[in-house]
């Protein structure tokens, strides 16, 4: 199978969207599709590296949709090489999830200070009670809360973004002892319905890349990806 | 004397404040200038932090130790720095900007430049344009220092600029910027006078921007 543009796709996304690319991605539509570590985004070189890598391997000329956002800057730097890349225009994942650029920035407006938990940070382990404990584990309690609160006392919010009702529910426990954790710096617990319409036309444009707009990049072969590109 | 150098450096780097206060006490009794101390010891611990930080080999709990060790050692050393009339090099303001409330970093550079004769003057995070134009109108600092963490935020930082700009204060000031997504082009773009990659190359920077490097 090939896009419309007549290379055949490549799939090379986080973790954190499987679920939703599953769900949206028709079968056969892509030649290839990876899921690469939660974990990357921590160390943004890493993340760089290793999708670059992923890209170098394919050989054929393909169009790559890219399942990132800049993400810390994981993403400037990334070649093109002899492919077309397909991104959402997004400063990370949250936005991809929430729907839109444009939801995204109405939440940080209202309020900048809030922790984002979704099904598969949660899966992965990364929230603040699960580093807590590893801190913990590595530094004895006085120093583990000490490292703790420098990172988050200035936090306001703890919000839990699923797709469907199911997810809300089943993952709801477990947000929600992360949330009680939060509480020390003062932090409120909410639930926010997230949408997936920003997959579903990331996936509409892979099929059709003619259709894009503002919100997705296209970089063309020999192109490069910088954090410019982002701005908006 | 080289060796207690290396010490400090490495108590530095391995967060150990108990380590880093006795070897800065010791290095006082053995002669040794509150200066090159801060110069050969603790700075250079927090510069080989800032490096494996950026490379991955140092994740943020580890830099944390590092700061407080390096927070132990200044305690001592800060009173000494004044009463040994190091040149006090001006003021500096700092803060994040609009919509970031991640401050590790601007305390930490805070920390350096106040160890380096610098008057801090901390606006806090989540500091809008009003809050900065606010405190150089304030108190006329010769720098001002801003923190984004985010690619969200760093936007906030040209926003800022351009602020400062309208209210006719940009020529009484020299900007320096810094944060994870930051880095040398964008500071050119929004018309930063500097960027510092990490911490003490901020407080390293702060001193060339007043002529003092």
């Amino acid at each position: 199978m090939t896009s419309a543009q007549g290379s055949p796709l490549v799939v090379i996304a986080c973790q954190v969207f499987q679920s939703l690319i599953e769900k949206y991605l028709p079968e056969g539509m892509a030649e290839q599709v990876t899921f690469k570590d939660y974990g990357l985004h921590r160390v943004p070189s890493k993340l760089t590296w290793s999708v670059q890598e992923e890209i170098d391997n394919i050989e054929d000329p393909s169009l790559i949709m890219l399942g990132y956002g800049l993400c810390g800057n994981g993403l400037k730097g990334i070649k093109s090489r002899e492919h077309t890349l397909l991104i959402p225009r997004t400063d990370d994942c949250i936005a991809v999830l929430l729907g839109s650029y444009k939801k995204y920035i109405q939440e940080f407006d209202a309020t900048p200070g809030t922790y984002y938990l979704t099904k598969g940070w949660l899966e992965s382990g990364s929230n603040p009670l699960q580093e807590y404990h590893e801190c913990v584990a590595k530094y004895g309690e006085k120093d583990a809360t000490w490292i703790m609160d420098q990172q988050y006392q200035n936090y306001e919010r703890i919000a839990f973004v699923a797709h469907n009702q199911e997810d809300l529910e089943k993952y709801r426990p477990q947000a929600k002892e992360v949330a009680e954790y939060c509480k020390r710096w003062g932090m409120r617990y909410e639930e926010i319905l997230g949408s997936d319409i920003y997959v579903r036309r990331l996936i509409e444009i892979a099929s059709s890349p003619t259709k894009t707009d503002a919100d997705f990049l296209v970089i063309p072969p020999g192109g490069e990806v910088t954090q410019e590109m982002f701005m908006r | 004397m080289s060796e207690i150098f290396e010490k400090l450096s490495t108590a530095v780097l391995e967060g150990d404040a108990e380590k880093t206060h006795k070897l800065v006490e010791r290095g006082l009794k053995q002669g040794l200038s509150p200066k090159e101390i801060l110069d050969n010891g603790l700075i250079v611990g927090m510069d080989e932090v800032g490096s494996r930080f950026k490379r991955g080999d140092m994740f943020v709990p580890e830099v944390l130790m590092s700061a407080d060790s390096m927070a132990a050692g200044m305690e001592i050393l800060r009173p000494l720095l004044v009463e040994s009339g190091v040149e006090m090099l001006g003021k500096v303001v700092m803060g994040t900007v609009k919509g970031d409330l991640h401050d590790i970093g601007k305390n930490l550079v805070s920390m350096l430049c106040e160890g380096a004769g610098f008057e801090i003057i901390d606006i806090g995070f989540n500091a809008g344009p009003e809050k900065f134009i606010e405190a150089i109108k304030q108190h006329q600092p010769q720098v001002v220092g801003m923190s984004a963490m985010l690619t969200t935020t760093m936007r906030a930082m040209g926003q800022t600029i351009k602020a400062i700009e309208e209210a006719g204060l940009r020529d009484r000031v020299k900007i320096m910027v810094g944060g994870a997504p930051v880095d040398r082009d964008f500071a050119n773009t929004i018309g930063a006078d500097g960027y510092g990659s990490n911490a003490p190359s901020g407080a390293d920077l702060a001193k060339q921007l007043v002529g003092a490097a």
